[in-house]
């Protein structure tokens, strides 16, 4: 019986195959669970940076930097080039994680005129470049084991050509989780900050019994200096955060996406094994027919054989 | 003596969360030291060392990177990307990070590449000088 070997060999491989997702999955559920232990860590940091800026900004409300969104030469400047920080896994077989922040990407680099795409993980920077989109060169992250060394020659390399007024608008795209087993893409405006958010953020916010006196509070050496430092470590703050909450995202499309291959397989091989089965049971019960066709064409014969000595 | 409540976030913990008596950084122009009641006020923190003495009177020391001091309503927040205690440094990698950030910086760089370097080696020095005095009596004299 040539198929139900071939049976036995693909239930073979259907095991072997198993093995391997099961193993991923694992895998992927203590990366996620390491990531979504990072991404906590990072919060009272990131809160404060927020509560610090915000406070800056009461004071001098009507300070116009240029890393805030309300100067009024960025209201002459006709064409935005920006610089868009993609997001992506290193790799794939983590279900449509990729994917989706692929096509959020595009969807705003048709709508932008003058760009450049600052991939980090390198599934993004194959599309993209096999795509001609311009990727940037110079620019190589990986996005597995997000660190904040990484985030830190990123936001250096963003600010400096912010700065130098190369760019006028960096935004990210990223994976935000909503919760452990949903996640959706994001696109953050990382450069200039908007004020306006900060403001409003305060309104909402805004803790009883804490009141600052705006005319009251010092800044040394100057708002200058503080906004830039701040400016900075929220920068490098945000990247870091996005970067760690886009890896949990992928290593929980992952997990999802080999318990989905795990169960798959399982299926298969339930069916398999029936299938299996029937072919086994078909062939014992053929032996049998013959056997007992056999045996019953020999009776015939010897019934035969007595009729004709007896006739 | 009069306490204030100080927290020292770092993007990885909350390094220190409670009472203490006073708080010296480093400031842009040189050590600067809050004590309780401070003026609002908000200012760079360089890299290097930080001392405060806790509610108890316990001199503690911390090499911090580069951050923001935010004072108000007695209470001081430093913001900092890195918090260590003199114990938890590992100076042979300080020292290995400063020897990589000085043969960078005998290369010809960019300005990012001078500013990261610029920064590792702050933060190296910084690292050593500190796990140098282990214990933090040492800063009390």
């Amino acid at each position: 019986m040539a198929n139900a070997h071939e049976i036995l060999n693909r239930i073979k491989s259907i095991r072997d195959t198993m093995k391997i997702t099961k193993a991923m999955y694992m895998v992927s559920s203590m990366k996620v669970q390491k990531a979504k232990k990072k991404l906590a860590d990072t919060l009272p940091f990131f809160n404060g940076l927020q509560t610090q800026i915000r406070e800056v900004l009461q004071h001098f409300p009507e300070m116009r930097h240029l890393y805030f969104d309300n100067r009024i030469e960025d209201e002459r400047e006709l064409v935005k080039r920006r610089i868009y920080i993609v997001i992506t896994g290193d790799k794939g077989m983590a279900g449509p994680y990729n994917l989706n922040v692929l096509k959020e990407a595009r969807a705003h680099f048709a709508e932008s005129g003058d760009y450049r795409i600052y991939c980090v993980g390198e599934t993004g920077r194959h599309v993209f470049m096999s795509e001609k989109l311009p990727v940037a060169e110079d620019f190589r992250m990986s996005s597995n084991n997000p660190s904040i060394h990484r985030a830190r020659v990123m936001c250096e390399m963003l600010t400096e050509k912010y700065k130098n007024e190369e760019v006028d608008e960096i935004y990210v795209v990223y994976t935000r989780m909503r919760n452990s087993v949903s996640s959706v893409v994001h696109t953050e405006q990382l450069l200039p900050l908007h004020t306006s958010r900060f403001l409003a953020d305060e309104a909402r916010q805004a803790k009883p019994g804490v009141t600052v006196d705006a005319s009251e509070m010092e800044i040394f050496p100057s708002a200058e200096d503080v906004l830039e430092t701040l400016v900075k470590n929220i920068v490098t703050g945000f990247l870091y955060g996005a970067m760690v909450e886009s890896q949990a995202s992928e290593e929980s499309a992952r997990m999802m996406s080999m318990k989905t291959a795990t169960d798959n397989a399982d299926a298969m091989l339930a069916e398999l094994s029936r299938q299996y089965n029937q072919f086994r049971q078909a062939a014992i019960t053929q032996e049998i027919t013959e056997v007992v066709g056999g045996a019953k064409a020999l009776q015939k014969k010897k019934a035969k054989k007595k009729q004709a000595r007896m006739g | 003596m009069n306490t204030f409540h100080l927290q020292i976030i770092t993007c990885d913990r909350v390094f220190f969360d409670g009472e203490c008596e006073s708080l010296i950084f480093p400031g842009f122009d040189g050590q600067i030291e809050i004590l309780a009641h401070h003026a609002p006020m908000a200012t760079t923190v360089a890299v290097g060392e930080v001392r405060f003495r806790d509610a108890e009177g316990q001199m503690h020391a911390v090499i911090v990177s580069d951050g923001i001091v935010n004072t108000a309503d007695n209470t001081v927040t430093l913001l900092a990307f890195s918090a260590e205690r003199p114990e938890e440094i590992d100076a042979h990698r300080a020292q290995m990070a400063l020897e990589i950030a000085r043969e960078e910086m005998q290369r010809k760089q960019s300005i990012v590449e001078y500013n990261l370097t610029s920064a590792a080696m702050a933060r190296a020095m910084a690292r050593l000088s500190g796990a140098k005095r282990i214990h933090p009596d040492d800063f009390n004299t």
